[in-house]
Parts: C-alpha cells; structure tokens; sequence
C-alpha cells in the first residue's frame, strides 16, 4: 500500500486550503508573483496526491477508502458528516481537477503579469480556494458535503467572474451568474432535505426508496444540476462568465466547475438510475441543448463565447449520454472534455493575448505568427469535433453509442446533427482565426511564452491519447466492461464531422446561408436572455417596490393610522377636562344623583344589590 | 452572587461609573464602557467553558431572595441555550462598543444607555424568575427610546396611500417618528405579554420559570396565554404584521443601537415566545404553531421582497431582518428537535451577521453621507476591507456553506419539511431572494468604477474600527466551518425541552 502511513485525501484538501489562507489572511497577497508562486506550489502536492490515490484505486477498482467526522449533531446524533470517500468514481476526477488547476495556474502567471500585485493575490487566493472547494465535491462521502463544495466552487466563480471588478459587465455577469445557479441551488438543496426525510440520511444509495420517491428527489437535483451545467433554459449565465479572466474560464466554466453537475449525477448513480422519469427529462434536456447550444456556438464571432456554448453543447452531450442510463460514458466525455476544453480555452487565452481581442473576425493569418499556439489549437478543435483518434472521437462514440442502445432515436438525431454543428463551428473558428491574413492592421502577434505553452502543451498530449490510453482503466475504475468497436453509428458520425468540416470553411470565407440569416439574428439577439431580464425587471424589481409600497402604505399605514386615531380621540376626550368649576359641579352632582338613583331603584326592584 | 450576575451585572456597574466621570473625557468613558462590556464577555466565555455538556439542565444557578414574601428571587442560571445567547449578546455589546467610536455628541450618556440596555438583555437570557426576565426585557426596550431619539438620523419618506392623513400628522421617517412608533408598538407588545404571564403565574402560584414549565395548565388558559405572548414577544421578533417599528428603528438608529437591535433584542422577542411561550404552554403552543409557522413563513418572503425593493442601505439591511427572524419563528413553529436547534442557532448567526451588516453600514454611511444604494459605486477602489466585510456578511445572510447561516438555515429547513411541507418551499425561495438583494446591493455599493470626486470622504477601517468586524466576521466563519461548537450547547437544551413538551402533550390529551 502506497498510503500506510500518509493521510492522502488529507494532503490533497489541506494544500489548497493552507495555500489559500497563506495568501489571502497574510501581507503575502501584496506580493504579486510571489504569492502565485506559493499557490503553484501547493498544487503539485495536491496533484501528486490525486494521482497516488488514481494509481491505488487502479490497483483494486473495488477499493472504497471513506472516512467521516460529524460536523453538526442534532438530537443526539451526528446529521452531516464530512470527510471523504475515495473510491473509482471519484479518483479520475480528482486528477483531472487537479491537474488541469495546475495547468491553469501556471498559464495565470503569464498571462495576468500587467495585473498589480494586490490582485494578482487575490486572484490566486481564489484559484485555491476553488481548488479546496471542487476536491472536497468531488471526495465528499455524503451529498451534502458535496452540496457544501458545490456552493463553494459557485462562490469562486462569482469571485473570479467578477476579478475584473470595476468593469461594469464583469459585475453584472457575477451576479448573474451566481442568481441563476442559486435559484437552481434552492430547488437542489430542497432535494437532499426530501432525501434526508425520506431516507434519514444525506447518502446516496437508493435504499428502501420507491420509484416515485426517486423520481421527485432526483427531479429536484436535477434542477440544480441543470444550473450548475448549464443545461437550457438554465444556461444564460455561463456565456456572460466569461467576462473572467480567460484561464477562468478554462479551470472553472469549462474544464471543472460546470462539470460538477454531471459528475453529482454520477456520483448519485444509485438515485438516478432508479428514476426511469427524470433519466427521460436528462436525455431530452441534453440532447436539445447539445444540439442548440451547437447551433449557437455556430453564430458567435467572439472566440470566448464561442466556446463557452460549445461547453454547454458538451455538457449536453454528457446528460444526454447520463439519461440514456450510460454512467461511464457521460464521465468518459466529462474527462476528456476537460482536457480538450480547457486546452482550446487556454489557447483562446493566448490568441487574445497576443491580438488583444477578442473577436474572431479581428483575427486572422495567425498561424505564421503562432504556430505553436496553432497546432495546439488545432489539436484541441479536432478532439472537439471527435475526429479519430483523439480523446473525444472516443468519448462522444460512446455517448452516441449509448442513446443508440437506449433506443432514444428522437435525442440520437440531435446529437448527430450535433456532431456535425460542432464540426462546423469548430473549422469555421480554425480557418477564421488562423488562415488568411490578419485583420487587425496595428497588431503584432507573438507566440505565448514557455510557462503559457507548456501547460498547453501537457493539455494538448491529453487531448490526443486520453481517449485510447485512458478508455480501458477508466471502464475499469467505474466496474463496467467496455470495449471500443468500430460501428456503423461511429463511422457515420466521423462522416458527418469530415462534412461539417468542409462546410466550416466555407462559411469562414463570409459566405452566408441566406436561409438561415434571420434564424443567426435571432440567436444573437439572445431572446432567452431578454425573456429573463424582463422578468427580472418587470416582475421581480416590481413585486419588490410593490410589497415594499404596500408594508409602508398599507401596513405600516394601518398602524400609523391606528395611532392617529387614539391621538384623535384623546383630543375628544381632553374637552372634558375643560378647567371650569362649574362644570365640574355639574358632573359631581349628576354623579351623585346617578348613584343614588341606581341604589334606589337597586333596592326597590331587586332588593339589594348582590 | 456568581459568574452569571457578575455577566448580568457588569455592564450595569460600568453605567454607574459612567456616572461619575465628566463627559469631556472621552477616552475614560470608552474605557470604562469597553472594560464593562470586556467583563461581560470574559464571563460569558467562562461560562461556556465552565458549562457541562454531560450534566442536563440549568447550571451554574444562583438564588438571592429579592422579594420572598411575593415568591420572587434574584435567581439565574444557564442553560444551552442561554450560554450560547449570552455569548452572542457579550459579542454584539463588545463589538458594538469600538463600533461607535466616532461618536461624539453626549457620549457618555449614549454608552450609559447602552449599557443599561444590554444588562436587560443579559438578564432576560439568564434569568429563571419569570418577574425578573420581564423586567429586565423592558430594562431592554425602553433606552432605546433615548438612544433613537437623540443620537438617531432621520429620513424623509412621503406621505401617501390609503392612509395618507394619518401619516401626514406624523414626521414619518424622522428619529422620534422612528423611537415613538417603536416604543409604542413593543410597549403595547409587554402589555400582552403583562397579562399572559400574570395569567400562568396566577394559575401556578409562582414566579419560578422552572416551576412553570413543569405545571399543567388549563387548556383554556393555554390558548389565550400563548397568542398573547407570541404577539407580544414576537413584535419584538419582528413578527408581520407587527414588524414595521423595525425598519423604521433601525434606519433611525445609530450604527450600535441598530447593531444591538437588531442582532440581539430581536432574539429577545424570539427566545420569550420560545421560553416562555412554548415551553410552559406546549398545548397552547401546539394549537397556534401552525399559525406561528404560517406567519413565520410571511415574514420570510415579505422582509425579503420588501428589502429587494428598497433602495435606502439601511432599510434593506432592516428588512433582511425582517425576513431572517422569520426564520427563527418558522424553525421554532416546528416544534421538533431539528426546527427548534435551527432556531437558537440561527438568533447566533443572524446576530453576528446583522451586527457586521450595521456595523459595516455605519461606516459606509458616516464616509459616503448617504445611505443611497444606487448612487454610490465602485467604493472597494478606497474601501476593500469593508467590501470584504461586507461580503462575508452577505454570504453569511444568503446561507453559505461555511458561514454560520447555512448551518442554521439547513436545519430550520429540515424541521420544516418535516413539519409542514409547504413551509419548507416558501422559505427557501426567500432564501433565494435573500441572495437577490443582498448581492444586488452589494455590487451596486463596491463594484463598477469609482467616481472620486462625489464621495471625498471615502476611506478603509482605521484603529478600532476594525475590532467589531473582525470579531464579527471571525464568527460568522468559525462557527460556519464548524457548528458543532456552538451546537453542542444548543442540542441537549433542545432535546430536554421537545422531550417536555412531548411528555405534556402526551399527559394534556388524556386528562
């Protein structure tokens, strides 16, 4: 045994998190460089950890190491516990969150360097803080530890969404972001308190829970999952996010973060696949926003949005692969897209680097200036579009061979036209970025330098082999038995990513499709965005004034008024006191006489007054 | 006497010495003030130190006949629920104290007030001699009727709507508009709470809490004695639609008395109807719980839509509340183990959390001159550490793992489904919008760009201006990451006083 005397999972929490409360409680966070440099070398440590445990678990798939301690007892016994539980689902994510955060830390360095040391800091105190937060997701022994994870990698994301706070938008889609995964979070958080009513506990074995009481708690999950991966209707955040800094976006909006939901699903595995009926909703809803958000990647000209709905049409891919009750094959494309992914973000990264924009129609010809970043780009849109042999060819064969298995023909129809709409996209990207001349007459592009290309290029080895190398040790870790065969299926949606190819290039030479125009305006024009902004402001802000008007005019106005009228009648009932003796007389005599008269008639009538 | 009068007693003291010094030395009296409310503190932390987790029931107790020939004594003593609001009081007055620093009109007889206010609060958390808790809760509500009024700011609101007569009679708005209508509202709120108790002490012969909660009372007498004290403690919890002396008091009020306020004396009103309420009249309690919760889940939802629609900072702050000590009450209607711990522990979160939050808003309303969310912006460019600050608060308030509100708003949650489904889903959409407005606000106040030229005054914590928000935030974060250590107090309280409840109920339904 590797781990007899060290505490792994432990290295591979503390590292981040003492990392993080190094830079961000001492004078360290001022010092730029110096602090990121702390951070990077937390990282390996945790890295190294992640992959020690990997090889144990590979060793003996059937190994489970969890250990817990109660963090709040209630009644007598422990309700939450915390600790971890490292077994074959969570293993390869560990490794792929922390190496592609170390990846990503790394590139930061470079490409943050204009940014003053204070926020450098702070930016890699948040890195760390992220890093802590998605490891102790991803190990949790209990759902709502993972929940707890989950909230936290959603506060990072505001945090380095919002890094470049003084631009107002960088703001707005923090707080975007973070409202809609929220509102998403509430229904998740309703969803583990049904499960724990249900089944006294926060765990996810399905236990003694019938069919009916699985469908409606892992509906409920599903809804925040659908917010954490943006899922349509949920995913308006998420090219708003990247407003952050573009290694950001790499780490925690395509690689890591918004993978969290897929992998929540996966690890509730047990809950999932007894509820026949929200498998159905996954597979539907994966499937249309596979297949939309291509078709929105499609009409982008800035290069980071462009991605950001390809990452949503990937994710969708996965849900789609996940309902169609295919576990491993929605995490083998959750693997490999993280490489590939966060390799084609970090080479976006460059590119807007050297051109210092952002729109792909400003770029153009940078393949003589950048072959480095060329070739790696080009590495990363080929496993994209799943061309044998790289990591997605074998992944997304998978997800498609699953729904084919499912019979789910309506959902496989999608996904296939999706095959070829990221094809397209993808090429048309390439050939607008990297072919002709550049667009931009007073740039001059220059290659990244080495510690902004070396974790690419580590990504870009990833995005080639991690398809082949990792298929069979993967199946293994995760208990199923696979094996990769040529179908007619994989051979026709290779077919259709060659097509989709060509007809990408052709739309880069600014040749449009008359047809489909007013549909690419619609797009752009975001109605979906629009839709929620109207409820935001026409129903939400106004409810708001609305119950605000009513507590000061009527509530509060009814007890103003309350005590308007005892002043009112005060002032009745101070003419009495009116000063003059005679009056008062008066009002003695009457009193008396009153008396007197109530005795008489007391006696008289009833005889007595008891 | 013993460690829980020395808590009690301490600030009282400082406020006699107060007395004596002259006012123009400052620096003595926020010595003395400090060093009173340092005492009370130190004390509280011993007695949470000195508190046995294995031992069940009252602890530490102390007994000095006041009037024996009434039955009524000078008797104390802790529970766990008590430990942990005594801590949370010292923490608040503690903090609340450098809090006010600036201060300099009248400050000696502003920390006397305080002082004696917070000696009421102390003792309504300690006390066992129910004559005793309720006079030391109006030794609680009343000061501030002075510290408003006098140290207080005003605000202009416009008369209008249904009773728009009625308004115009009155300065809506203004600091004695704020400390009238807030004395009145609770003062009328003692006097229900005057008869519910005189009802039960009558029925059972003595002013002894723990007598009181073992005697069986009538069930007629349970059912009006319990809306009565849960009207009148709960208008000091903020209960709608009893609730609206409490943004106009804590706008008003200057930035210790909002933080005293609204992190402690909301609790009061809570922990009455809890103590008091449901303890000794469970069967009362049982039949008006769902009302409580129902209430309850209003105040959740409409503090929070109320607060998304304001745009004064300290009337969002007021209105989250508003809406959070809904979720005190929504935890205490469920009557279980779950709702009731969710309820002692979120009075502690949301102590902490409100007290940063006003803390934080004196600061940034003393240095801006306006409290216009929407006018400022961009103030993290002079200000980060208050933006942090502020931040940590928000997070707490919207229910972040890590920060003491999630903790207690999982349970309170949890006992809600339990008890009534539907009040669990309305409560967690408050929740929701809890982080609407929170975030709203805070972006527009520290994010965008900084505009130097409307806000000249602009500047980060300086001296003891940092002790309150680094304690504050230091609890809110602590008790976050680790609840068990406020929770074990909690616990065992709870179990023993559900276990009671229970028992009664089972005896009441077969007399």
């Amino acid at each position: 045994m590797i781990d007899a005397a060290l505490p792994l999972p432990l290295i591979l929490l503390a590292a981040p998190l003492v990392a993080f409360c190094l830079v961000a409680l001492t004078p360290l966070r001022k010092t730029g460089v110096f602090a990121a440099q702390v951070v990077i070398a937390f990282s390996p440590l945790s890295l190294a950890a992640a992959c020690l445990l990997f090889w144990r678990q590979l060793g003996d798939p059937t190994l489970v190491d969890t250990w817990s301690i109660s963090w709040m007892s209630t009644g007598g016994d422990s309700l939450v516990q915390v600790g971890w539980h490292i077994d074959g689902t969570s293993a390869p994510m560990l490794v792929v969150v922390g190496l592609v955060a170390l990846c990503v830390q790394v590139y930061s360095v470079a490409y943050l360097h204009d940014e003053p040391p204070a926020s450098m800091g702070r930016y890699f105190a948040w890195q760390a803080l992220f890093v802590f937060s998605m490891q102790s997701l991803v190990l949790a022994p209990n759902l709502l530890q993972l929940f707890m994870g989950w909230e936290l990698v959603g506060l990072c994301s505001y945090l380095l969404i919002g890094f470049w706070w003084r631009k107002p938008a960088a703001g707005k889609a923090a707080v975007k972001a973070f409202w809609v995964t929220k509102t998403a979070d509430g229904a998740l958080l309703l969803g583990l308190i049904v499960l724990y009513s249900l089944s006294g506990g926060f765990g996810w074995e399905a236990g003694a829970l019938s069919t009916k009481q699985l469908n409606f708690v892992t509906g409920l999950l599903l809804l925040g999952v659908m917010g954490k991966s943006a899922q349509i209707p949920l995913h308006i955040w998420l090219p708003d996010a990247m407003q952050g800094p573009t290694p950001v976006s790499a780490l925690l909006h395509a690689a890591t973060m918004v993978a969290a939901g897929i992998f929540l699903v996966v690890r509730a595995w047990p809950l999932f696949e007894g509820a026949p009926i929200t498998l159905e909703v996954m597979l539907w809803v994966g499937s249309i926003t596979a297949f939309l958000a291509a078709c929105f990647a499609l009409v982008q000209d800035d290069i980071k949005k462009m991605l950001a709905f390809s990452t949503c049409s990937q994710l969708g891919y996965m849900m789609a692969a996940l309902g169609a009750g295919n576990m491993a094959a929605g995490y083998f494309h959750l693997t490999t897209h993280a490489f590939f992914k966060a390799l084609l973000f970090l080479g976006a990264g460059a590119l807007i680097h050297a051109t210092g924009s952002m729109s792909m129609k400003q770029m153009g010809g940078l393949w003589r200036s950048m072959p480095g970043t060329f070739l790696l780009f080009t590495v990363g849109s080929l496993a994209l579009a799943g061309i044998f042999p790289l990591a997605g060819f074998y992944s997304k064969d998978m997800v498609l061979e699953s729904l084919h298995h499912a019979h789910a023909w309506g959902p496989l129809a999608l996904l296939m036209a999706g095959v070829a709409l990221t094809a397209i996209y993808v090429s048309r990207s390439l050939f607008l970025v990297f072919s002709g001349t550049c667009r931009t007459p007073d740039a001059h592009p220059h290659e990244a330098p080495f510690s902004m290309m070396a974790p690419m290029v580590l990504l870009g080895a990833l995005s080639i082999g991690a398809g082949f190398i990792l298929f069979e040790p993967f199946h293994r870790l995760l208990g199923v038995d696979a094996q990769f065969h040529w179908t007619p299926l994989g051979i026709a949606g290779l077919g259709l990513a060659t097509a989709g190819f060509g007809i990408g290039y052709w739309l880069s030479q600014g040749r449009k499709i008359a047809v489909l125009a007013p549909a690419a305006a619609l797009i752009r024009s975001a109605p979906l965005d629009r839709a929620y902004e109207t409820v935001w402001n026409r129903v939400l802000l106004v409810s708001g004034r609305l119950v605000a008007w009513l507590d000061r005019y009527v509530i509060d106005g009814a007890i103003n008024a309350f005590g308007w009228a005892c002043i009112g009648l005060a002032k009745r009932c101070k003419k009495l006191q009116t000063g003059r003796v005679d009056h008062y007389l008066g009002a003695l005599v009457g009193g008396a006489i009153a008396v007197i008269l109530y005795t008489v008639i007391a006696f008289s009538v009833w005889g007595g007054v008891n | 006497m013993g460690i829980l009068s020395l808590v009690v007693l301490a600030p009282m003291v400082a406020a006699i010495i107060l007395l004596l010094i002259p006012d123009r030395s400052r620096g003595l009296v926020r010595l003395v003030s400090i060093l009173g409310a340092g005492v009370s503190l130190v004390g509280s932390i011993l007695v949470a130190f000195r508190y046995d987790l294995a031992a069940n029931g009252v602890q530490m107790a102390e007994k000095l006949p006041l009037i024996p020939r009434m039955g009524i004594y000078w008797h104390l003593g802790v529970d766990g629920w008590g430990v942990s609001l005594l801590l949370l009081t010292a923490i608040i007055i503690f903090a609340g104290c450098f809090a006010t620093w600036t201060l300099q009109e009248r400050s000696k007889e502003f920390y006397m007030m305080l002082l004696v206010l917070v000696t009421g609060v102390f003792g309504v958390f300690v006390s066992l001699d129910l004559l005793v808790f309720f006079l030391c809760y109006e030794i609680a509500v009343l000061p501030m009727y002075l510290l408003i009024g006098i140290w207080g700011s005003s605000n202009e609101v416009p008369s209008g709507g249904l009773f728009k007569r009625a308004m115009q009679s009155f300065q809506v708005g203004s600091k004695s508009y704020s400390a009238m209508k807030l004395t009145l509202m609770l003062l009328l709120g003692s006097a229900l709470i005057l008869a519910g108790i005189l009802g039960m002490v009558h029925h059972a012969g003595s002013w002894n809490l723990l007598d009181l909660q073992e005697t069986q009372f009538p069930r007629a007498l349970q059912l009006w004695a319990f809306p009565a004290l849960w009207i009148g403690f709960g208008s000091l919890a903020g209960v709608f639609p009893f609730h609206t002396w409490s943004p106009d008091g804590h706008a008003s009020a200057p930035t210790a008395v909002s933080m005293l306020h609204a992190g402690v004396l909301m609790k009061l009103g809570a922990f009455g109807v809890i103590r008091v309420g449901m303890v000794c009249l469970p069967e009362g309690a049982e039949f008006w719980a769902f009302a409580v919760g129902t209430v309850a889940v209003i105040n959740i939802v409409w503090g929070a839509m109320s607060a998304f629609g304001q745009s004064d900072l300290k009337y969002v702050i007021a209105y989250s509340s508003v809406s959070h000590m809904g979720i005190v009450m929504l935890g205490a209607a469920t009557m279980g183990v779950n709702g009731l711990n969710g309820a002692i522990f979120q009075m502690f979160a949301h102590g902490v959390m409100t007290g940063l939050m006003f803390a934080l808003v004196g600061i940034i309303y003393h240095r801006a001159h306006s409290r216009e969310v929407f006018k400022m912006g961009g103030f993290s460019e002079r200000m980060p550490w208050v933006g942090v600050f502020f931040t940590i608060a928000a997070l707490s308030s919207l229910g972040m793992p890590g920060t003491s509100g999630f903790a207690a708003e999982l349970l309170v949650f949890l006992g809600a489904w339990e008890a009534h489904w539907w009040w669990a889903v309305p409560a967690l959409l408050g929740a929701v919008v809890t982080a609407y407005y929170i975030l709203r606000v805070a972006r527009a106040i520290f994010w965008g760009p900084h505009t130097p030229g409307d806000y000249p005054d602009l500047d980060d914590l300086r001296g003891p201006e940092w002790v309150a928000p680094v304690i504050l935030a230091g609890c809110i974060l602590l008790f976050g990451f680790a609840p068990e250590l406020l929770i074990q107090f909690i616990d065992d309280t709870t179990v023993n006083f559900v276990d009671g409840i229970q028992t009664a109920l089972a005896a009441g339904g077969t007399p």
